[in-house]
């Protein structure tokens, strides 16, 4: 059960790091925008079930629990929204460049 | 004689409240008797409110509002060991670098609005792809790793099995 | 379940340590948009310690004020979204 919750942590931790990662990396808003919408749930969802194994069946598990299911909810939500916003702005989505073409 | 749409409006205001009180017990974790009278009351005064923005006129049903719950509770938790298994690839993604973004258009064939919400929230939560637009069934998907832009392949590649089983479990 | 308590210390702090990074997305973000993800990261790790700070100190008066401010970042992202921007996007 210890190593689990340990597990559980640290995977929240390198998922963290590595979408801040990929946020800085990216090129684009919305290649950005996935990086930031995978990593950031699984980071928060890995420490929000590594508190409620270690707090067991208590009422603050139970409330625990209801900020998971509103964030699971609202998270993708937001991310929408963002994208939304900016394929409604005109921002054009950024391509790789073929290795025979051209370019102007 | 009682009218047809004050009866369905009772029935949405009685839900409203139903899965708000819910909320409520599991939030406050205290089966007293007065805080149970309590969520009651909030509970219903706020459907009072807000049953018409929660439950629409059309979709209120017995299949629409409460689906067969144990293929739901199953879907969680298959979604929860995708959302991992997405992660893990995007963390290769982002390591390597290696990209090929496109923008693809494709429609769905669910006719329940919150099982359409729940496609397009578990198309966001899988590898590499993000829900761009949600209209009607019109949908416009942002894909990191582009296999192809035909409209009917990348569908069927990115839908994969969850309109299947939301099938099953909303109509 | 008795953890030992340094390790909720750690893990507190590199939390702080990670939304800090997340600011410099904020502050270097070029559009409006870059600066909302850097904002929706930040919410969600700021949640995170408080989530972990009430599993600390054994007190659920900070698990309230999580989801208040879980409530609060999901509706500002939702109003800069939309009331800020060039006009077609307030329709």
């Amino acid at each position: 059960m210890r190593i689990l919750i340990y597990v559980f942590l640290g995977l929240g931790m390198f998922f963290g790091l590595l979408g801040n990662l990929g946020v800085l990396r990216f090129p684009d808003i919305y290649t950005r925008l996935q990086a930031s919408s995978k990593c950031g749930i699984t980071s928060l969802l890995s420490i929000l079930i590594a508190s409620m194994l270690i707090k067991g069946i208590t009422p603050m598990s139970g409330r625990i629990l209801v900020i998971t299911l509103f964030f699971l909810i609202t998270s993708p939500v937001a991310s929408h929204i963002i994208g939304k916003r900016a394929w409604e702005e005109g921002l054009i989505p950024w391509r790789r460049k073929k290795p025979g073409k051209k370019e102007n | 004689m009682i009218n047809v749409f004050l009866k369905w409006k009772i029935v949405r205001v009685i839900l409203t409240s139903l899965y708000l009180v819910v909320g409520w017990i599991l939030f406050t974790g205290n089966l007293a008797p007065f805080s149970i009278f309590l969520g009651f009351t909030f509970s219903f005064s706020v459907a009072l409110f807000t049953y018409n923005i929660f439950i629409e006129e059309r979709e209120v049903a017995r299949r629409a509002l409460l689906p067969r719950a144990y293929l739901l509770l199953i879907y969680l938790g298959v979604l929860i060991f995708k959302i991992y298994l997405a992660s893990f690839k995007m963390v290769l993604t982002i390591i390597t670098g290696d990209i090929n973004p496109r923008v693809v258009h494709f429609r769905t064939g669910l006719r329940s609005e919150v099982a359409r919400v729940i496609l397009a929230n578990s198309i966001t939560l899988t590898p590499g792809t993000l829900t761009l637009s949600l209209d009607q069934d019109h949908l416009i998907v942002h894909w990191l790793n582009a296999k192809t832009t035909h409209s009917h392949y990348a569908g069927k590649l990115i839908k994969g099995s969850f309109e299947f089983w939301l099938k099953k479990i909303w109509i | 379940m008795d953890l030992n308590p340094l390790v909720l210390d750690i893990v507190i702090f590199a939390l702080t340590g990670i939304s800090v990074i997340s600011m410099v997305r904020v502050i270097i973000g070029p559009t409006t948009e870059d600066r909302l993800i850097g904002l929706n990261l930040v919410v969600a790790q700021i949640v995170g310690i408080m989530v972990v700070v009430a599993v600390k100190f054994n007190r659920s008066i900070y698990l309230d004020v999580a989801l208040v401010y879980a409530i609060l970042g999901f509706v500002s992202i939702l109003a800069i979204a939309r009331y800020t921007g060039g006009k077609e996007v307030q329709k």
